[in-house]
């Protein structure tokens, strides 16, 4: 046979005996790191059971001294949540061979899960004298400054990392230390270069995308649009649903509903994108599917106020009184301290011939906040209905007086955003009863209501 | 092979792009993509698969061959094999490829299927102090115990690692020190160290048929051309890290590329007349596998992405994969001029990129954890994977199958036009909700009314269980306690376990009693009034007790169970324990 002839010439490994006496030749000693190969293709291959038994038998062949059986062991450990025994293993590494900032750096990444942010740093420090130009030392120096809250080194880091070598996740880093600190516009920019960078990276586009929609009130239209633009290669979950629910605030529901559907396809069960697609069925007024999609999101997340208040919305205008209430009470209850949701209970209860406790529950709206004009509008005609004209009249004034304050603080103040084009679509409004003397009333309630309905979906990003 | 091909053709995979060869799920192959190479052995124009197989991966690591669906030949290996490549070493007719297999520190070089010549790495640089404590040693001026102390200074300092017999003896026990020592003293130092991945390079010609360098790369990040007849080193240059995989393109003589991906993490990319990488891709995971398709390379990382780099080093594009990458190949079909990226998934399925397209997949038996396309047989393209359970499956590319690059395809995503599932309602619904709009204030009085009803009752239950002291945790506040019992047993006689515990902060209670009420007919119980002890905070105090059931006719009571405190009638606590019917039969 072939393999017969090879036998003779070469030394067997693996078969050396360190007892047995020879007198002429002393046997191959086996290479300590002979099979590190194979325990690193195991290990990124992540067949880790494989893995450890292939380390197992390595460190006993070496007794322990084989480095990186004991590093890969290390970092399978820590994999499967046993942090304490990986840095123990990690120190026995550094211990092996000291002068390598690859154990250091593995210490310190331990020490770090293990939330002890201040050793962390000082072990990195450590290597970052052992390793100068590594993007990853300084980068997670970065991270652990943000966790000990010093902002300012950690910027520092993140940006020498950026320097060494230019990576997604510092710039998201770098980005979050801004946002932490209020920096919004710088931020932006640090996103802006990193969307440059990697153009195709979904989350850093959502992420832009979302901040230029929370400064889209600085910039308006310039920012509405870009964020559109970016969110619209995001092909990601929440940047569908920003996207859609500003498309829904311009109207645009048959788009809304396109970008909907490709995420419900891969998505099918995320509670705010039922509650958008049927706050989109609401606007396009089929409200029975609305209420169908409302209810699957309230099924999917029955503790989110966001649901529960379009819900109640939705019944109000099905003139479903008694469910609105229940929906309402329950957002109440939920979300304890906002106006809004008290006034649209005080129309529930209006409807369900409750005066008393209808007015308590204007009155409880007012008090939460001063600056909704909408609720002393719906109170005056609540009252004006109730027959008690002197009180009507003061909550009318009231409302004229902050309109008047709110035009002369800001003159292009969207108090009544586009009327004309709501009331021909205008849903039945539920306050206002058939003998309403104020036909501009109406107008009034149901550009709310339309305002209103965007605004907790908006917030559900 | 094409007989083969035609016993096993499987009506329900007519549709597929692909004719199952070749299925054996126990061909015991335990081997990687690198020990993988089809190859034309024998120079009949037919190409064998030579297999370098782990074994188990401590014994039985063996060289197999395969022709057809038959093993051709099988020869031991004396070592784990690293990689295997199969290249024409010289223009001898007739041109017969020869076989290297990559094993610890040596080259094995097969032809014709036996021993040709066996390449041994180049001995590393020894430390010079190492060198001189051991020739002390030799000479017999230095005991063990010194050299073994003098070799620990020197592991600690010194600049360059110390060699395999030095590490060893710093292992043993001081009784194995000297006889160690004299085994090895004659012998000179040697730092050896071991071939991590293995290429091959075109020596001056482009053509197929040419005769190729061996690339080798090694543990201490170095990598070797080495010269394909005489097997001296050609060219080196270093990494600085461990290789772990490599691809070589271009000719030794004109211009060549070396893509080495490293155990740090990255990728570096060696050229001709530079000992030093010339680009560096740093990866965010470690490459798993890494390919090149024309003039880019692709990588598979651990986060479960495909990356495109340019040969510079610039990222082109990022696919997504559904699970972890387990290995890598290149599908090439010159005749249609057909590239595409192979990509074996821990979930097994093979899927087929081009660029960041996915163009087609096969779903596997088992995960495949290697891949080799190309000539098998007569066959132009056939694949042929092997599995983590050791199966090896041979699949042929139809002449009719086409690939067409459908997600390229501009335009909305196809989930766009899927018709969302909106939840239907029920006529019962309209009705109902009809039905609300007519009476929704008397629906709402009705509701309001039974809430307040539901709430006065259950205020008064809450009430007259505080007062018969029926809750399980007791209201007062100079005994806070909690009670909670078990029933064990299956009958007549039971054990009746409370856990009382005292849950105030610090203060102990004292004077406590148990008593127990229960029906006389039907049970019986040796102690029905006991003391407790002092309870200390916060411990759970077990007591025990035992019942004994007299009834045999299957019938169950409950026992109330009443914590007091001495001298006060009204119980602390009590606990109503609805006994289980007792199975056995009382004995009287």
């Amino acid at each position: 046979m072939a393999d017969d002839a090879m036998k003779t010439d070469v030394q067997l490994p693996v078969a050396t005996d360190l007892k047995k006496p020879r007198p002429k030749k002393a046997p191959e000693l086996p290479i300590l790191e002979r099979r590190n190969w194979l325990i690193h293709l195991h290990y990124i291959r992540k067949d880790y059971e494989t893995c450890k038994a292939v380390i197992k038998e390595q460190l006993h062949e070496t007794q322990g001294m084989c480095e990186y059986a004991v590093y890969v062991q290390a970092l399978i450990m820590r994999l499967e949540g046993k942090i304490q025994q990986s840095l123990e293993l990690f120190q026995s590494c550094a211990i092996l061979n000291p002068k390598s900032s690859d154990n250091l750096k593995q210490v310190a990444r331990s020490l770090f899960l293990l939330g002890k942010h201040k050793a962390a740093i000082e072990v990195y420090n450590e290597a970052a004298r052992l390793n100068q130009k590594d993007w990853e030392i300084s980068h997670n120096l970065g991270v652990c400054y943000i966790y000990t809250k010093d902002f300012k080194s950690a910027e520092e880091q993140l940006n020498l990392a950026l320097q060494l070598n230019k990576h997604d996740l510092t710039y998201m880093m770098l980005g979050k230390i801004h946002l932490l600190q209020g920096d919004t516009e710088t931020a932006i920019d640090v996103y802006k270069s990193a969307v440059e960078f990697s153009p195709e990276n979904t989350e850093l586009l959502t992420t832009l995308g979302l901040l230029y929609m929370q400064v889209s009130d600085v910039y308006r239209l310039s920012g509405e649009h870009l964020a559109i633009s970016c969110l619209k290669r995001a092909n990601y979950l929440s940047a569908i649903l920003a996207a859609g629910s500003m498309m829904q605030t311009h109207g645009d529901y048959d788009v809304a509903m396109n970008k909907y559907r490709v995420a419900a396809y891969s998505v099918p069960e995320s509670p705010p994108l039922w509650n958008n697609i049927g706050m989109c069925f609401f606007g396009k007024k089929k409200y029975v599917a609305a209420i169908s999609c409302l209810k699957r999101a309230n099924y999917l997340s029955p503790f989110d106020w966001k649901i529960l208040y379009n819900l109640g919305l939705v019944h109000l205008t099905m003139q479903q009184y008694a469910s609105a209430f229940h929906f309402l009470s329950a957002a109440i209850n939920l979300r304890p301290r906002m106006s809004e949701l008290y006034m649209l209970l005080a129309v529930a209860l209006t409807n369900l011939d409750d005066a008393d406790n209808a007015r308590r529950s204007y009155e409880q709206a007012l008090q939460l906040d001063e600056s909704k004009l909408l609720v002393n509008l719906n109170f005056a005609v609540f009252l004006y209905n109730q027959g008690d004209k002197k009180a009507a009249l003061l909550q009318f004034q009231e409302m004229e007086r902050k309109v008047n304050t709110q035009v002369d603080n800001n003159s292009n103040t969207e108090f009544d955003p586009e009327p004309e084009a709501d009331v021909s679509s205008a849903p039945s409004p539920p306050t206002v009863d058939p003998g309403e003397p104020e036909d501009e009333d109406e107008v009034e309630e149901t550009a709310e209501l339309k305002e209103k309905k965007s605004k907790p979906k908006a917030a559900a990003e | 092979m094409s007989s083969g091909s035609q016993e096993l053709k499987d009506t329900s995979v007519a549709s597929s792009k692909w004719l199952d060869a070749h299925y054996d799920p126990v061909a015991n192959l335990y081997t990687f993509s690198s020990c993988i190479a089809l190859s034309d052995l024998h120079g009949d124009g037919e190409n064998k698969l030579v297999v370098g197989d782990l074994g188990t991966g401590v014994c039985n690591m063996k060289l197999k061959v395969y022709r057809g669906t038959g093993l051709l030949s099988e020869s031991t290996l004396l070592d784990l094999p690293t990689g295997l490549v199969s290249f024409l070493m010289d223009l001898h007719e007739p041109r017969t490829p020869a076989i290297a297999v990559a094993s610890g520190p040596f080259i094995y070089v097969y032809k014709n299927l036996r021993p040709y010549f066996k390449f041994t790495l180049p001995s590393l640089e020894v430390n010079p102090l190492e060198q001189d404590v051991w020739s002390q040693a030799k000479e017999d001026m230095i005991d063990p115990m010194t050299l073994k102390e003098m070799l620990e200074g020197l592991r600690d300092k010194a600049e360059i690692p110390l060699s395999v017999r030095s590490l060893r003896f710093l292992m043993l026990e001081p009784q194995e020190m000297e006889n160690f020592v004299l085994l090895h003293k004659e012998q000179p130092i040697r730092r050896q160290t071991v071939i991590t991945c293995i290429g091959t390079l075109k020596k001056n010609m482009a053509d197929e048929d040419a005769v190729s360098c061996l690339v080798i790369g090694t543990e201490n990040g170095d990598v070797y051309i080495l010269d394909p007849e005489a097997f001296t080193i050609l060219y080196k240059m270093s990494l600085p890290s461990t290789p772990t995989l490599m691809d070589v393109t271009g000719q030794f003589d004109v211009e060549f590329r070396i893509t080495v991906a490293c155990r740090n993490g990255n990728i570096y990319i060696l050229r001709r007349d530079s000992p030093k990488p010339k680009y560096c891709i740093e990866l965010s995971s470690h490459p798993v596998a890494l390919v090149r398709m024309g003039k880019n390379v692709v990588v598979g990382c651990t986060h479960e992405t495909l990356h495109g780099y340019t040969q510079k080093g610039k990222k082109l594009w990022t696919a997504y994969l559904p699970a972890p990458v387990t290995t890598m190949a290149l599908m090439d079909l010159p005749t249609r001029g057909f590239q595409a990226v192979l990509v074996g998934l821990a979930n097994c399925e093979v899927h087929m990129y081009r660029d960041k397209n996915l163009v087609s997949s096969i779903k596997t038996p088992d995960v495949v954890t290697s891949i080799c396309f190309g000539r098998y047989g007569r066959e132009d393209g056939t694949l042929i994977m092997t599995t983590k359970g050791g199966g090896l499956i041979v699949k042929i590319l139809k002449r009719t199958a086409v690939f067409d690059d459908r997600d390229s395809a501009p335009g909305p995503p196809i989930a766009q036009s899927i018709r969302l599932n909106v939840p239907k309602k029920t006529k019962l619904y309209v009705d109902q909700t009809l039905r609300e709009r007519e009476n929704a204030v008397a629906m709402h009085r009705a509701f309001q009314m039974d809430l307040s009803r539901l709430r006065l009752a259950a205020a008064r239950a809450y009430v007259k269980a505080l007062e018969s002291s029926l809750t399980p945790m007791s209201a007062s506040l100079t005994e806070p306690l909690k009670m909670n019992a078990v029933v064990q047993g299956l009958g007549p006689s039971f054990k009746l376990t409370l856990n009382i515990q005292n849950t105030a902060a610090c203060r102990p209670v004292m004077n406590l009693a148990i008593s127990f009420l229960y029906d006389e007919n039907l049970y019986s119980m040796r102690t029905a009034f006991f003391k407790i002890p002092l309870l200390v905070p916060g411990l759970n105090y077990p007591i025990d007790t035992f019942v004994e059931c007299l009834s045999d006719k299957g019938i169950s009571d409950i026992i109330k169970v009443f914590v007091l405190r001495e001298g006060k009638s009204a119980p602390l606590l009590t606990a109503h324990i609805n006994m289980p019917v007792s199975e056995g039969l009382a004995l009287n």
